[in-house]
């Protein structure tokens, strides 16, 4: 009997692991693909002998950052880091002072709020698109990145409801204790739930950078000079005969990303423990 | 109740803001035409703007071609203009956009350029926008030099007044590339009939099937002459040969389409018999996108692209050279002069490419006159003419010709400029190129076409007996039907 379990389990366990494997396969050989792409030394698509490159060089990588007459790859990635830095401090801020507003304070239209905000964000956000032209370009922030820093900052607290739900297991007699001490709101955000926060600070951080550091509507909409181009809008408007400064390019901007994405994945892990122990 | 109530007043409130909503729309009429009017009114009194007095310090953005920039040609245009006109204090600066740019929704809004690069189709569906200048030609100092041709690309006629809405500055055209080294090696007695010291395929397409032929038989993996056929600009000109045309009286008449005219399916058989010395890649854009690697590692003879892309085959063919272990100076002299660029071959009159000693004719090409012309948002029309006036002046032509390859409208730039040039300015007059159409109808033209010619490609690698295309009868159905697609698409829901 206990064999016979032994035999299911190793067969089950053999099963997941060959989905699980497949499954990676799928999605990581696009990727592998791209990346040893952006390596070729003939830098064009057709030279390849099947799937892959014949010869391999940093040619590509070095015209990328050396050749800037049309294409100007290093400002692209400047104005891409400093559209999703800003927006991440900023967007961060707001929504964390959205949830925890939500989370902590009663007050007659809260329900309302949160309802409205629920119904708001299941419609796709380039619906408006054409309305945040239009204003835009009223406020004159056509062709400025700060333009694009306010809009994805302000839409960021639509999606607080995450936050929310954190705030949430964070017991009120903690705050109600510090207010029977004498704190005041602000000394109870900032002195004690904050700190107990790190971790959802942390994920909301790493999502409100990720998406403008990859967005194309919204920049290519906003940005109509060639130095303001973000990375992805700026690699759209690559010639037809450049594959390999694309590829080259879409290798480089996902670095620092995913190098980031680590980084903070193992503070929030931590961050996440730490704040069990002491909720 | 007091709930029923209040859902009451939601619903009525809801249902008046839908009224609102529709009624949003029956603004008062006076505002739009307010509009109109002053858009109309440019078009009538567009000369009035252009007084002569040059606006002082101030800034004007042109948007350049791609080539243009990353060559160089455009910094020493506007540092050249710049130096002239700096007593006046006018600058022109890069406009910084991408040159497939948006005037019609950017212009409006003062997001677009004050001068713009761009063929003469785009012009002139701006110029039925009214987001362009009519512009006082005559003034210019190339007016003259430039043929009647070129400006008819940029004319239209309002009210019975003609008015020309850009100034030609080079003619695109269908050219054969070709590598001299990838001849065979006793091309002078076996590929020159008449010993006129050119290899007969590419004098006529008949040999140049011929040479496809042999070529892919000896190695299977090289082919001769390699090109999309999917190209509707490219694949079009084999039915302007034979009598074809896109729109009647003179690409004017939208009501005409002219695709399946004269004996236009004798073209059509010519591509579909070029198909078959190919291969699959001829079906879509692929061809298009490889042939500057193909034609540089030798993998195909001769393709057609137009002239400006000459630099990009001759960087790659001197990329490949280096790779096969070459120095830099040797690798681009042998580029330069292996690498070839000339007219279309003749076509057989018969339409047959096995036809042995074909009565011969010329080719004609789809076309395009690229020229430069004034945003009729900019707040310095006079500057911008100053800026058309310099930049296509004899000494800018002759430049822009030697460092991008193009071909100058100008007559005394081409001359001066020679070889290539020559020939398409010669093919220009002779009626040989026919220019793209400047309605904004020619927009609808490309889908059924593009439709069209894939299907004449696919129908290369068919089965015999799967072939939809058997005879010049079936062809000339077939381009009627491109007709008849074009013409719904234009009037069914005008």
């Amino acid at each position: 009997m206990r064999k016979k379990w032994k035999l299911g389990h190793t067969i089950d366990t053999g099963v997941t692991y060959i989905i699980l494997i497949a499954v990676a396969i799928i999605f990581f050989f696009p990727c592998l693909w791209l990346i040893l792409a952006s390596f070729s030394k003939s830098g064009t698509i057709y030279s390849f002998d099947g799937f892959f490159p014949t010869e391999y060089s940093l040619a590509s990588f070095k015209k990328l950052f050396t050749d800037t007459t049309l294409y100007n790859y290093p400002k692209w990635f400047l104005n891409t880091l400093f559209v999703a830095t800003g927006s991440c401090i900023l967007g961060t801020f707001l929504v964390i002072l959205t949830a925890y507003t939500m989370s902590r304070f009663e007050f007659k239209a809260r329900k309302p709020m949160m309802k409205t905000t629920m119904v708001l964000g299941m419609f796709p956000s380039f619906m408006g698109m054409t309305a945040v032209y239009l204003l835009m370009t009223q406020f004159n922030l056509i062709n400025h990145l700060w333009g694009l820093i306010l809009i994805y900052a302000a839409g960021a607290p639509m999606g607080y409801l995450t936050q929310k739900g954190f705030f949430d297991t964070i017991p009120k007699a903690i705050d109600e204790a510090a207010r029977i001490d004498g704190a005041t709101n602000f000394q109870i955000f900032t002195k004690i739930n904050l700190p107990l926060s790190k971790p959802i600070i942390v994920y909301t951080a790493l999502t409100s950078i990720t998406w403008p550091w990859s967005d194309f509507i919204l920049p290519k909409l906003l940005l109509k000079e060639k130095d303001l181009y973000t990375v992805a809008v700026g690699l759209m408007s690559l010639d037809e005969t450049e594959f390999a400064r694309f590829a080259a390019g879409s290798v480089f901007i996902a670095v620092p990303i995913v190098v980031l994405y680590f980084f903070l994945v193992k503070d929030m892990v931590n961050g996440m423990a730490q704040g069990a122990v002491k909720g | 109740m007091v709930v029923r109530m209040k859902r009451r007043k939601i619903a009525l409130a809801m249902a008046m803001m839908l009224c609102v909503g529709q009624l949003a729309g029956c603004g008062d009429a006076a505002d739009t035409s307010g509009g109109t009017e002053s858009s109309a009114g440019q078009t009538s009194t567009a000369s009035s703007v252009f007084t002569g007095e040059l606006e002082e310090n101030v800034t004007i953005q042109v948007l350049e071609n791609d080539t243009a920039i990353s060559k160089g040609y455009f910094e020493e245009l506007i540092n050249a203009f710049n130096e002239t006109y700096a007593e006046y204090g006018i600058t022109a600066v890069d406009a910084n956009m991408d040159q497939y740019l948006d005037l019609a929704n950017d212009g409006p809004y003062g997001y677009g350029p004050d001068v713009l690069y761009q063929a003469n189709d785009i012009i002139m569906q701006y110029a039925t926008g009214k987001h362009i200048y009519p512009l006082p030609v005559e003034k210019l100092e190339c007016y003259d030099s430039i043929p009647e041709a070129a400006w008819n690309a940029y004319k239209t006629e309002v009210d019975g007044t003609t008015y020309y809405c850009g100034v030609p500055v080079n003619v695109q055209a269908p050219m054969l590339y070709y590598r001299t080294d990838l001849l065979p090696e006793d091309w002078k007695t076996t590929w020159d009939d008449n010993g006129n010291q050119i290899p007969d395929m590419i004098e006529n397409w008949n040999d140049m099937y011929a040479f496809s032929v042999e070529r892919h038989g000896e190695d299977s993996s090289k082919y001769g002459y390699m090109k999309s056929l999917y190209d509707v600009y490219f694949s079009s000109g084999f039915l302007f040969s034979y009598g074809g045309y896109v729109f009647g009286s003179d690409n004017t008449d939208p009501s005409d389409v002219g695709f399946s005219k004269g004996e236009a399916e004798k073209g059509a058989w010519v591509l579909q018999q070029l198909a078959g010395v190919m291969n699959e890649e001829c079906i879509d854009d692929t061809i298009t996108t490889n042939a500057y690697s193909k034609l540089a590692d030798g993998t195909y003879f001769a393709t057609i692209s137009t002239p400006d892309v000459y630099s990009t085959f001759l960087d790659e063919l001197v990329a490949q050279y280096e790779s096969e272990g070459m120095s830099a100076i040797e690798s681009e002299e042998k580029a330069k002069e292996n690498l070839v660029m000339t007219t279309l071959p003749q076509l057989p009159v018969s339409g047959d490419l096995t036809e042995e000693n074909p009565e011969l004719v010329d080719s004609k090409a789809m076309g395009g006159v690229n020229g430069y012309a004034i945003s009729a948002y900019t707040k310095y029309p006079n500057a911008c003419l100053a800026f058309i006036d310099f930049a296509t002046s004899y000494d800018m032509m002759v430049t822009r010709s030697e460092m991008l390859g193009v071909a100058p409208a100008r007559e005394d730039a081409a001359e001066t400029a020679g070889g290539t040039s020559e020939l398409l300015y010669e093919s220009l007059e002779n009626g040989n190129i026919s220019l793209m159409p400047s309605i904004q109808e020619v927009s609808q033209i490309w889908t059924p076409g593009q439709t069209f010619f894939t299907d004449l490609a696919k129908d290369a690698f068919r089965d015999e007996s799967e072939r939809k295309y058997k005879d010049l009868a079936s062809l000339k159905a077939g381009l009627e039907e491109v007709d008849q697609q074009i013409y719904d698409a234009i009037f069914t829901l005008k």
